[in-house]
């Protein structure tokens, strides 16, 4: 584990875009919050000021996750590829660093700090978001100062964010493996090699057979691991979609459905007793192995 | 002298063809040795194999390291240039040498630097922004700062301009070699080399044409000179490569007590450069 800090700064310097993205957009959410933002919360009404103080705080954080997956996806995609393709995998390979630990730097980059960090930044985003709101607010209106449930309600709320990110972290673990398995084994074209498969091998199960077995294992939704992860049983089908959109857009229910993850308290029994996940976290060590094996036996040449 | 490369019956194949055909050899420590043939000789995959970097057969131990199992522990004793111009354009000078720094335990940092400072390159600079030639001194300048009992070369000046090329291989006789360490360097181009070298193999398509220390060379093979009167005499000797200078038929033999040849011409030994020919064409013929 000594030379994981370097590694992990290698990677930084060959993907700038993992941490300059999510600052611009950062830095962009906070200049136009505070330009034409009116998130003021009132505060008069706990319950209704909270659901908007929770709605805020989800609302920012969903440009940051976006913007965070897709840097991931294009980072599993080139961080076994890009070297190779450049031959650069030569001078890497000429250092004393196993191949295991190269693959397991670069998987936990993009499993789990650049989400952590994705979940920080957004934390630290909506403070600052509300501070300059609340600023704003407090020049205009007579109420200076936040109660004290605010303070606990942000709390409360960063902490079943980061317990809903660490659940989906483990149910998207096999994602990044395969992603991972392909950036190690293509010799071109990796987009294609990762997402036309897939999609084929559905497709003609769909129509050969009728059935949709292997699309919906492939494509097991970030709804179902919220409701394992918040054990919201199955009679609520909740989706990205309902879980953040309706946030911004609140729906005739109310902003009550999107609150659903958030007001329940975080179950992890349900998870993890969950055949779904370990099938999948045993699928992702699989994976990882094979592309551990492919970096320290493909021949380059 | 301790064996530094042990290699018995090293084979590799692509398919059908065969491109390592039971090579056996050994190199000793404190020798500068030149694995020398043409293009798609097995120059290249004889190196990956004793690197670690592709799958073999036959028995192969590089400082008492089996390299298909051990590339790890090895890379900590070995340094390797595979390639010119293979570090990656995105990284940064300095960033390079935090890096190697970072994860070899027996790296030099105030050398490389020194090194760098005879150069041009500056600390700032993106690789992708230095030319061919500066990124093989970047190169040269972290292995050189790595304290490695043996270092491989793989065609390291190929595609450089002469002037960079000398430079290379000053550097690497007069700040990196010492009795104590064992460099093991591929190319085509033999006149570069033929003054460093204190062995030679010649390899051609995956088998050993010849291995010897260089100063055996001159006990081992003879030219002849021959005036076309003694051509007949000559040939019956038994040469195993002829050519033609400037109208004089040259003939070379291994292995003949030079007072058979003395009466028939100019006898003189052979450069490694135009041994090497008369083998690659000897085998061809």
């Amino acid at each position: 584990m000594k030379h994981w800090p370097i590694l992990i700064r290698r990677e930084l310097w060959e993907h700038r875009a993992l941490w300059i993205a999510p600052l611009v957009v950062s830095a962009v959410i906070v200049l136009v919050s505070s330009l034409v933002g009116h998130t003021n919360v009132g505060y008069e009404n706990p319950v209704f000021s909270g659901n908007i103080f929770e709605m805020v705080i989800v609302t920012i954080s969903v440009p940051l996750y976006v913007t965070a997956g897709i840097l991931v996806i294009t980072y599993f995609l080139d961080c076994l590829y890009a070297d190779r393709r450049d031959r650069s995998v030569l001078f890497w390979k000429s250092l004393p660093v196993s191949d295991t630990t190269t693959v397991l730097v670069k998987f936990t980059v993009g499993l789990v700090l650049l989400p952590l960090a994705t979940y920080v930044l957004a934390a630290v985003t909506g403070l600052l978001v509300e501070v300059i709101s609340q600023a704003r607010f407090t020049a205009s209106v007579t109420q200076a100062v936040p109660p004290p449930w605010v303070l606990s309600e942000w709390l409360r709320v960063q902490g079943v964010l980061l317990y809903g990110l660490v659940a989906a972290l483990l149910w998207y673990a096999p994602y990044a493996a395969y992603l991972m398995l392909i950036s190690a084994w293509a010799r071109r074209s990796v987009y294609a090699w990762a997402f036309i498969p897939p999609v084929l091998i559905a497709l003609l199960e769909h129509l050969l057979l009728g059935t949709n077995f292997f699309g919906g294992v492939v494509t097991r939704g970030f709804g179902e691991i919220m409701r394992l992860a918040f054990n919201l049983g199955h009679e609520i089908n909740i989706s990205i979609g309902s879980v953040f959109g309706q946030g911004q857009h609140p729906g005739p229910g109310g902003p009550g459905s999107s609150r659903m993850a958030l007001d329940h308290p975080p179950d992890p029994s349900v998870l993890l007793h969950s055949p779904p996940l370990w099938f999948g976290l045993l699928a992702t060590v699989l994976m990882l192995w094979v592309a551990i094996r492919l970096r320290r036996y493909r021949d380059e040449s | 002298m301790s064996t530094i490369i042990e290699a018995s019956g090293l084979t590799k194949r692509y398919g059908s063809v065969r491109a390592l055909d039971d090579l056996s050899f050994h190199i000793e420590a404190g020798r500068i040795v030149g694995l020398i043939g043409r293009n798609g000789a097995g120059k290249t995959t004889a190196l990956k194999a004793i690197l670690g970097l592709t799958p073999y057969g036959g028995q192969l131990s590089v400082l008492g390291h089996n390299p298909a199992a051990e590339r790890d522990a090895l890379m900590r004793d070995v340094c390797f240039i595979a390639d010119t111009a293979v570090l990656p354009r995105w990284l940064r000078v300095d960033c390079a040498i935090d890096f190697v720094a970072g994860v070899h335990p027996r790296f030099d940092r105030a050398r490389a630097a020194e090194f760098l400072k005879r150069t041009s390159i500056r600390m700032k600079s993106r690789i992708g922004e230095l030319s061919k030639g500066m990124v093989t001194q970047l190169h040269l300048a972290l292995i050189l700062a790595i304290d490695a009992q043996l270092l491989v070369l793989d065609e390291p000046t190929l595609g450089l301009d002469l002037l960079y090329r000398r430079e290379f291989y000053d550097t690497l006789l007069n700040d990196y070699f010492d009795k104590e360490r064992t460099i093991l360097l591929s190319t085509h181009q033999v006149e570069e080399v033929e003054n460093l070298l204190t062995d030679v193999m010649f390899i051609d398509q995956g088998k050993l044409v010849l291995d010897s220390p260089v100063e055996a060379l001159p006990g081992r093979f003879a030219t002849l000179k021959v005036a076309p009167e003694q051509l007949a005499a000559a040939r019956a000797l038994g040469p195993f490569y002829e050519h033609e200078s400037f109208g004089r038929p040259i003939l070379y033999f291994e292995n003949i007590a030079p007072a058979l040849l003395e009466d028939l011409g100019l006898v003189s030994s052979p450069g490694i450069a135009d041994l090497f020919v008369a083998k690659m064409q000897g085998v061809a013929s």
